[in-house]
């Protein structure tokens, strides 16, 4: 994927007065690509969208698009259309007039115009809405014209700030999927920034997970997934159980609970003193006696439970009192005592261990 | 159940209620009333007459009168909502909340002093030896005739109207939600564009509101066209004060009043629904 980048952030930092919303973001977005920012309130995903968009300007650093500098070009002058949380429609345009609106910006005859229109509202099966105000659509109506309104001038990048966070779930999805093939079939690059990861991981090629700023992690969804770098992201994803702890000489893992081996690949990557080991839940197991020595175990109790359908959570206190999860199908928790308090062996194979690249 | 008025609605809106009745509708009524009357050796009788009607109406002095009046009362609603929008424009989107709420402070500070003590000093300023044929004499040239004329009476309806068009302009204006904005421009929409495209359409209701206030207050003024329109020509304030001293003539007179009142409703009704059309929220 190397020399096809369409827009790379260079050293790019952003300063809301003693506030450091974005620290030096080196990023490059593919073409074609779908790429999501991630993160939770306040972790400059949406001032990165906005800083590519031109309605912030970089304190320092080059953003470039198709190879070329923006920083100082105005927000009017490029070709990044951004769908908006609140969508921001006109609402003293009508729904075909909304859509117009960027064709008229760039002096395309009426007829044109409306022809162009037209054929994002059939897209967007929206077509029998084309005379109707805004305030008379639901919520995902106006996704949709939020999207033709964007699309209609056929840029090669669209901008979205979280979009679908206003619908109910059962839309969410279903908007998910009218991205994702939208995505595909017109194969031009998606920025999608979310704090919900459901919504990053479903669509996304690759996903961009931000904290305070700072890029933590760059991958694929299942790449985070199965190895998070650093403990940020292992918190944040919420799907591993993690152990801090001193790497001893015969290559263990000393933390407060117990001796843990590493799995053998990425001993490397403890190389320092310190190192942290993340299992994920689903790779973690239950057992009420004490498990093989082929396993490294943690004892735990169980402080509750979380079942859905088929699925079950265990959430367990250890000794030191960190939090641990097991993520099991509901039949094989069948003949566990389950009652809270009642003390559990964790158990999981030293293979399944995945050492975090920072500590 | 929407049908019974509650007792708790009732007593809140009472005030009001009684308040239209005994202010409006009764003095109203009342003017209607008089309009009908007669008067006789300078006494007015109580009657049924359409004659006050079919006089006035018929007078071409009156009909001179009105046409002057509402192309003055256009005209001070167009330039004042003109030159009032830069100033609310920066106001709302260029001055941070601290200078905005001093901003708002120093346009009701006008409203503190007398509309007529204002006009006043205009004289001062506006007169043939004023303070600004003073400083042309300086440089050799004038004096220019400003006092007495139709553009000393637009000054006295800009002093009388502006600060109230800043005011309702401003609420429209800071209201409008900025990422409309921002995505006009994201769309391609310039800075200038966007103000013709994004911020009036946006702020319509208050834009025209505010002009319809403009038109209203200066349709009825008394004070600029005499004092500074020197009372030439005659608007229809001015036709009604010549008239009630010219005889007694409080019946015609009443006709000119309820002849304004009309028109203002029809404006009125007409600039609402033009502030609205086509919406259906």
């Amino acid at each position: 994927m190397q020399g096809n980048a369409l827009v790379t952030f260079d050293g790019v930092i952003k300063r809301f007065g003693n506030f450091t919303a974005v620290q030096k973001l080196d990023l490059e977005i593919h073409k074609g690509e779908f790429l999501a920012i991630m993160g939770s309130s306040g972790c400059g995903k949406t001032t990165t969208l906005r800083m590519l968009a031109g309605l912030e300007a970089p304190s320092e650093g080059e953003i470039r698009l198709g190879g070329k500098p923006i920083n100082d070009l105005p927000t009017w002058k490029r070709d990044t259309p951004m769908v908006w949380q609140s969508l921001a429609l006109f609402p003293f345009l009508n729904v075909i007039e909304n859509v117009e609106f960027a064709l008229k910006m760039r002096g395309v005859g009426a007829t044109e115009r409306r022809r162009r229109a037209g054929n994002w509202l059939e897209r967007m099966q929206i077509s029998e809405f084309s005379e109707r105000n805004i305030s008379q659509l639901s919520g995902g109506q106006r996704q949709r014209v939020a999207l033709a309104r964007s699309l209609v001038v056929e840029p090669e990048i669209l901008l979205l700030d979280e979009p679908l966070s206003a619908l109910d779930a059962h839309l969410k999805v279903r908007m998910q999927s009218v991205l994702q093939n939208l995505q595909r079939e017109l194969g031009i690059t998606f920025v999608y920034v979310t704090h919900s990861q459901s919504e990053a991981f479903a669509m996304a090629d690759r996903v961009v997970i931000m904290s305070k700023g700072v890029v933590e992690q760059v991958g694929s969804a299942q790449e985070i997934y199965r190895a998070p770098r650093t403990r940020f992201v292992a918190e944040f994803l919420g799907s591993s159980n993690i152990f801090a702890g001193k790497v001893a000489s015969d290559g263990t893992l000393e933390t407060a609970t117990g001796k843990y081996r590493l799995p053998r690949d990425v001993r490397g990557n403890a190389s320092k003193s310190a190192a942290t080991l993340v299992v994920l839940d689903t790779r973690s197991y239950l057992s009420a006696a004490e498990p093989g020595p082929e396993f490294d175990r943690v004892k735990a109790k169980v402080v509750g439970e979380e079942f859905t359908g088929a699925m079950a959570k265990i959430y367990l206190e250890t000794a030191d009192g960190s939090e641990i999860r097991v993520q099991s199908g509901y039949d094989e928790l069948a003949d566990l005592p389950m009652s809270t308090g009642q003390e559990l062996y964790v158990y999981w194979r030293p293979e399944d261990g995945h050492v975090l690249p920072i500590a | 159940m929407r049908r019974s008025i509650s007792l708790y609605g009732l007593t809140f809106s009472l005030p009001m209620l009684i308040w239209q009745l005994v202010f409006f509708v009764a003095p109203l009524v009342f003017l209607i009333a008089l309009s009908f009357w007669t008067v006789k050796n300078f006494k007015m009788e109580p009657d049924f007459d359409t004659v006050n009607w079919v006089t006035m109406y018929g007078r071409s002095v009156f009909w001179q009168s009105y046409g002057l009046t509402l192309a003055l009362a256009t005209a001070a609603a167009v330039i004042t909502s003109i030159l009032a929008f830069p100033c609310s424009f920066a106001i709302a989107f260029k001055l941070s909340p601290k200078y905005r709420q001093w901003a708002i402070f120093l346009m009701v500070i006008p409203f503190f002093t007398s509309y007529l003590v204002r006009v006043y000093s205009w004289q001062i300023f506006l007169s043939d030896n004023g303070i600004i044929n003073g400083l042309f004499a300086q440089v050799g040239m004038g004096p220019f005739p400003l006092l007495n004329t139709v553009f000393a009476t637009m000054i006295g309806y800009l002093t009388l109207t502006f600060p109230l068009v800043v005011l309702l302009q401003l609420f429209s204006l800071i209201f409008i939600d900025r990422t409309l904005i921002e995505a006009a421009h994201n769309l391609r929409c310039g800075r200038i564009r966007t103000v013709f495209a994004v911020v009036i359409p946006s702020a319509r209701v208050g834009l025209v509101i505010a002009a319809l206030f403009c038109f209203i207050l200066s349709f009825g003024d008394f004070v600029s066209p005499v004092y500074l329109g020197g009372g030439d020509p005659t608007t229809l304030s001015i036709l009604i004060t010549d008239t009630t001293k010219s005889g007694q003539q409080w019946p015609r007179a009443a006709v000119i009043a309820l002849t304004m009142i009309a028109t203002l409703l029809a404006v009125a009704f007409a600039a609402v629904g033009f502030a609205y059309k086509g919406r259906t929220k």
